[in-house]
Order: C-alpha cells, then structure tokens, then sequence
C-alpha cells in the first residue's frame, strides 16, 4: 500500500475557555465558508474524518473540529484530578462561541452531533445571528432515559468498553463494519468518566429545552435537522416532535443510518449533507 | 398445553458460538447464568471463563441466575431478521421501547455488554 497523507491539519491551541486556560485540539481542512463540526459525547473530532477528506466539500467550506476539553487530544483545565467532570448546557454553548471568537469564525456554519445536536438547537435558540446556518445531526429537545449512567465510570467496569457498548447498537446494522468498530474505538479511548459527564447536560433537567424550541427563528438563521432511521436514543420521531415546534425547521430522516452518521457511514452521509451544504452555500 | 417453540435458535447457540473471536476478544473471564425467556420457554445458558458449557431448555423451578433477559416471541423473531427494522436490532434498542424485560447483575451485563450482543447477534446468522 502506497502511503497517502491525509489533506487534513491539526494543531494546538492555548486559550482561555469558560475562564480558564486550555489546551485545545483541532483539526481542520479545506478553504471557505467556515463549518464548525462538534462530535458527539465522549468522543473526539476523529469522527468527522469523512468529511475533511471530501474534496468537494472542502472545495468550499473550512472544515473545523475540536476535541473538547477532557476528550481526544484535548487536556482537562489543571486541577482536573479533585474534581468531577460534568457537562452544563450555558457552559457548552459559551464554550462553542469562544473557540469561534477565538478563530475569529465569520458567521460559521455550525454543525454538532448528538450532544452536539442538542447544544445546536440551544445556539439557533440563542445565537443565531452568530451564524450562516445551523445543522443538527440526532438532535432532540431532550432524552427519554432507558439506561444507567453509573456502569459508564465505575471502578469495576471498563467505562470505555461499557460505553461503547451501550452506543454499539445505535449506528444502522448495514454501516460499514471497519467505519462501526472505528467509531467504538473512539469510545473506548474515552477518558474516565467523561461520557457520563457529558450525558449530565444531555440527560437532566439542565438540557431539557422542549418548552422553549419556539423561540427560534429560521428566519435570522436557517436550521437544518437530519437524523439516522436507527438511531433509538434520538428516534426519527424525537427529532420529528422537536421540529413540529419550529417554524421553517428542515427536517428529514436518512435512511441506513444510526445516532453517529458522520461516522459511521462517512459516503452514505455525505450524500445526504451535500444538498443542505449546497443550500447553505448558494445562499452565501 | 402445546407449548410455542422458542423463536431463537438457543438450542444451537454453543456451535455457534465455538470458537467466534468477538465472543473470544470480550468475554474474558467471564462466568454467567443466563436466563433467556419469551414469556413462555425459559433457556439457560451457562458460561464460564467466557465459553458456553450448556445451554438447557427449562422449564425451572428454582434456577440460581445472573441475568435474565425475556422478550416476546414474536420481538424475538423480528430480532432475527437478517436486517431488523429499526428499534428490533440491537439488545439495547428492545429494551428502549420496553420489549426486553433485563433483571439481574447490570454491572455483569454493562462488563460484558459486547459479548452479550454479539452472543444474540450470533443467533441471526444461518447455519449451526
């Protein structure tokens, strides 16, 4: 096999988030309209490899990601030893505007998964004038639990092989098997503790937006949403009864997908994300 | 009282299973009574050190298990589809729309989730 290097940078970047100092992980490729990708919890930007080595895509569009703090190449803030990791949902979106401010991102596209999908919907909410457009994969207003967190950080359990268990079934039975089992090594890398402290945001009170989707407005900035048919932590129908609830939301299901589209089967999510890309990009 | 066949093919599931990596990759050291039920038959399949000595057909009277897993027959079969519509595919996915009942060691179950899985998963596949 001929070695091939990837059209894909990553670098280190020392900033002050939510009012401590970080060292931050990203990668990005292409040249363009920004496009801010957010991985889903307890994982790292790996999962959007498929997308930053798509030459179309990158043709035209800056392809960013991030591990967030605590997660792939990323480092927890100093002091992380004494405390326990959870997720806040105001905490994750100020997170999100300071590494763009910190980019100095004109008026990105964001696009998060999952727990990324979630903090997408709180951003249209709250900060849509801050962006072109705003793309939602597996999101829903909130989660109807059907597991327990504790077994995901428990000295007797592996956190990372129970966690990628608990997600194994979420992707389509007919993705790739090399694309599925590179999606749960993502998950198995995960640092102690820190998918469940992702999920407290996600799961809890904190995250439940139900009553306030409403008050997005397509109209200052245009949101799209797209959910995997397989996904059953965030079904067609939750992303469907989040939608009904916004005027102008797009909304569609993609078929042989699950809850990690980008990842799971990078080709057959790309055909669905290049139309909306091509939207977005036209309008400019 | 004619007693409805089990839909999964648990009477095959030590050939099946002899020998497969994944159950060898995620199930070391593993011991487990498992109860597995459509609501009418009750299997027991005993693993230790993570291979399958037996798997006997109940009904029980007493059985000492770990973890018992019972869904409907016909759960069970649409499980078994080569490619389960949504919501029938994974283990966990019965269990989010309320079609599994779980009891038992969930810290078992959540240590060995994966061969778990890949155990049912196993019962879909011709052949054995």
């Amino acid at each position: 096999m001929k070695a091939a290097r990837e059209p894909v940078a990553g670098y280190y970047l020392n900033l002050e988030l939510l009012g401590r100092p970080h060292r931050l992980y990203v990668e990005e490729a292409g040249r363009g309209i920004p496009l801010l990708c957010l991985h889903t919890a307890g994982s790292d930007t790996r999962q959007y490899r498929g997308l930053m080595n798509d030459a179309e895509i990158t043709r035209q569009f800056r392809v960013i990601a991030f591990d967030m703090p605590w997660h792939g190449k990323s480092s927890p803030p100093a002091g992380w030893q004494t405390t326990e990791y959870r997720l806040r949902s105001a905490d994750y979106a100020r997170m999100v505007l300071e590494v763009c401010d910190a980019l100095a991102l004109d008026r990105p596209v964001v696009m998060g998964c999952s727990i990324g999908g979630r903090i997408a919907l709180v951003l249209a909410m709250e900060q849509a004038a801050r962006f072109r457009a705003i793309i939602g994969l597996q999101s829903g207003a909130s989660i109807d639990p059907y597991y327990e967190l504790t077994w995901f950080h428990h000295p007797q359990v592996h956190g990372g092989e129970a966690s990628a268990a608990y997600v194994s079934g979420l992707m389509a039975p007919t993705s790739p098997d090399a694309d599925r089992w590179e999606t749960l090594w993502h998950y198995m890398q995960s640092g102690p503790g820190i998918f469940k402290g992702d999920l407290y945001f996600y799961r809890g009170a904190d995250g439940d937006i139900r009553e306030r989707l409403s008050a997005i407005d397509t109209r200052v900035c245009p949101l799209y949403l797209l959910t995997g048919e397989y996904d059953y932590s965030v079904s067609p129908e939750d992303t469907r009864a989040a939608a009904e609830r916004i005027a102008g939301v797009k909304f569609s299901v993609m078929p042989k997908l699950g809850h990690f589209p980008m990842s799971e089967n990078p080709a057959l999510f790309l055909s669905y994300l290049k139309p909306v890309l091509a939207e977005i990009g036209t309008r400019g | 009282m004619v007693r409805a066949t089990m839909a999964l093919p648990l009477e095959t599931l030590k050939d099946r299973a002899a020998g497969d990596a994944l159950l060898a990759r995620f199930g070391l050291d593993l011991d487990c009574a498992l109860l597995v039920g459509d609501g009418d038959t009750d299997w027991l399949v005993e693993i230790a050190r993570g291979a399958i000595v037996r798997v006997t057909k109940g009904p029980f009277i007493m059985p000492k298990t770990d973890l018992r897993l019972r869904a409907a027959s016909d759960t069970w079969k649409r499980f078994l589809e080569p490619v389960p519509p949504p919501g029938y595919h994974d283990l966990l996915a019965l269990r989010r729309y309320r079609r599994l009942q779980i009891e038992g060691d969930i810290r078992l179950m959540s240590a060995y989730l994966f061969y778990l899985k890949r155990l049912f998963a196993l019962l879909r596949a011709p052949g054995a």
